[in-house]
């Protein structure tokens, strides 16, 4: 990965959804100082609703100067910025393109609230789900219920995950939310569905962040410490309604993608120094913890309540404040996740710099766990 | 744009919607909530027709605040995660009873009711809904 750009995460009234895509991508073509792209994977989820748009991989090249080359939209939802990724990964490593480029971007903040929730609804199975009114934050509220009650955690311990969110957004450029909101405000915003809590929920807003992968023959040795190595990605899928699986509280696909994801970077679970996680509800951030082995099952909580997940943890996590505060523009958050990655593993992560990264991992899932991606990125002489 | 209902996509669905009707395969037991042509977990063809039975178990429920567009004219309404006998779960409107009254274990019964409007002069989705069964 030679070079990342990204817009603030914001509602940008006064600009399109591939204005921002543009922005993004070529700051990130500009960091990584490449003279060519091969190929753009543009990762979104809704630009035929936000936008008016399909075909839209074309535009956004033609937005680019680089009209003539082949440009893929990718939608997995949530997970889009993951899936471009992979799919930008295979071109390289395979030699189909040396340099990818892969860009993100969502427009949301142009959508009225209940087209918002309609939007977000798509992401749940409609046939069963959807037509019947269930939103993700219905889902979200039933994972909590069935959470606390089996491990008999209180509630605080899931909604203690936004006020960590906010920790670390505060002061991030970037961030839609760069200010501090603290647990007793978690708990005392107005229920959205109980006992979810408005501010256990991210925000509509808009978005992009573009990342530039180079082959590792043609990166050569010449850009030491400004590169980092993306060792590993991985995307699994599961039954779309978390209820139809074995175990709702297990994300089979989180937990296989990043098993897998670490598999082929060739490290272990506990030589992570920092971990980028999809947190779209406060309850996602110890499923996906828990799920992927990090944490023992119900203890993520405790762990936080420990400080193992802040800044000067053992294992950081959503150093920038994750999908909560920095924001959640839904094809963008993925990419958002590794930009974030490779500023920690390069030097470059300003006030929320970590001490001694030289790996880390970004995870990304939609329609909870319906498809989840894990890449993993080294960065200093590993790289 | 706002995806509304398409009458064609209820129609194909009427089955499961008012009645509960799903696929069972009968090579593994597992239930197929849509018409499909493969048992999603061990991709037998042998899929049966059933009715879920129309009791179920209430696991778990919350009310949405803030719905969809062609759902928010209905909203705040409760929705609940259901277990049925033989394990099968699923989630649904409740109706005919207050968040108040709602307690995890209690045994709900199906009912069809109206579940979604597209607008004043458009679609009528019915579909099932669970409420305490009275006894």
């Amino acid at each position: 990965m030679a070079g990342v750009g990204y817009t603030k995460v914001s509602e940008h009234w006064d600009r399109s959804l591939t204005e921002l895509a543009a922005e993004a991508a070529l700051a990130a073509v500009r960091d990584a100082g490449v003279e060519r792209v091969d190929a753009i994977y543009f990762a979104n989820a809704a630009a035929e609703i936000t936008s008016h748009q399909m075909g839209i991989s074309a535009i956004v090249s033609e937005e680019l100067g680089l009209s003539g080359v082949p440009s893929v939209r990718v939608e997995c939802g949530e997970a889009s910025g993951m899936a471009a990724l992979f799919q930008a990964h295979a071109a390289v490593s395979s030699g189909l393109a040396e340099v990818a480029l892969v860009v993100g971007a969502e427009k949301l903040s142009d959508l009225m609230p209940e087209e918002f929730n309609t939007v977000f609804s798509m992401t749940l199975p409609y046939e069963t789900m959807g037509f019947a009114g269930v939103t993700p934050t219905a889902i979200a509220a039933l994972l909590y219920r069935v959470y606390m009650e089996r491990y008999e955690v209180p509630q605080e311990f899931v909604a203690q995950f936004p006020a960590l969110m906010h920790r670390n957004a505060k002061g991030v450029p970037h961030a839609q939310f760069p200010f501090e909101v603290k647990l007793e405000d978690v708990l005392s915003s107005p229920p959205v569905a109980p006992p979810l809590r408005r501010l256990e929920c991210t925000a509509p807003c808009d978005g992009a962040a573009a990342v530039v992968l180079v082959s590792e023959e043609s990166v050569g040795g010449a850009r030491s410490g400004t590169v980092t190595k993306l060792a590993g990605v991985s995307l699994r899928t599961d039954y779309a309604s978390p209820f139809d699986r074995e175990d709702p509280l297990h994300l089979s696909s989180v937990a296989l993608s990043v098993e897998e994801a670490l598999l082929r970077s060739g490290i272990d679970r506990d030589e992570l120094d920092v971990l980028e996680l999809h947190d779209s509800f406060s309850i996602m951030a110890p499923l996906v913890l828990e799920s992927a082995g990090f944490s023992p099952k119900g203890r993520s909580g405790l762990e936080l309540k420990e400080g193992r997940f802040e800044l000067g943890g053992e294992l950081p996590i959503n150093t920038f404040g994750g999908l909560k505060a920095r924001g959640h523009p839904f094809g963008a958050s993925a990419l958002y996740q590794v930009a974030e990655l490779h500023l920690q593993l390069t030097g470059r992560a300003g006030k929320n710099q970590l001490d001694r990264a030289k790996s880390g991992m970004a995870v990304s899932t939609t329609g909870f766990g319906a498809l989840s991606g894990a890449a993993v990125l080294i960065g200093g002489d590993s790289a | 744009m706002r995806p509304g209902i398409r009458p064609q996509e209820h129609w194909r669905s009427k089955r499961f919607r008012y009645m509960l009707e799903v696929l069972r395969c009968a090579n593994c037991g597992t239930v197929n909530a849509t018409r499909r042509s493969v048992c999603r977990r061990c991709r037998s063809t042998s899929l049966v027709r059933e009715r879920l039975p129309e009791r179920a178990r209430l696991l778990a429920f919350t009310e949405v605040k803030s719905a969809t567009d062609v759902h928010d004219e209905m909203a705040p309404y409760l929705v609940g995660l259901l277990e049925f006998e033989d394990g099968t779960r699923i989630v649904a409107q409740l109706t005919d009873a207050d968040y108040e009254e709602l307690r995890p274990g209690m045994e709900m019964e199906m009912v069809v009711r109206k579940i979604a409007q597209d607008g004043e002069s458009g679609v009528i989705v019915y579909g099932f809904k669970f409420r305490p069964v009275v006894s």
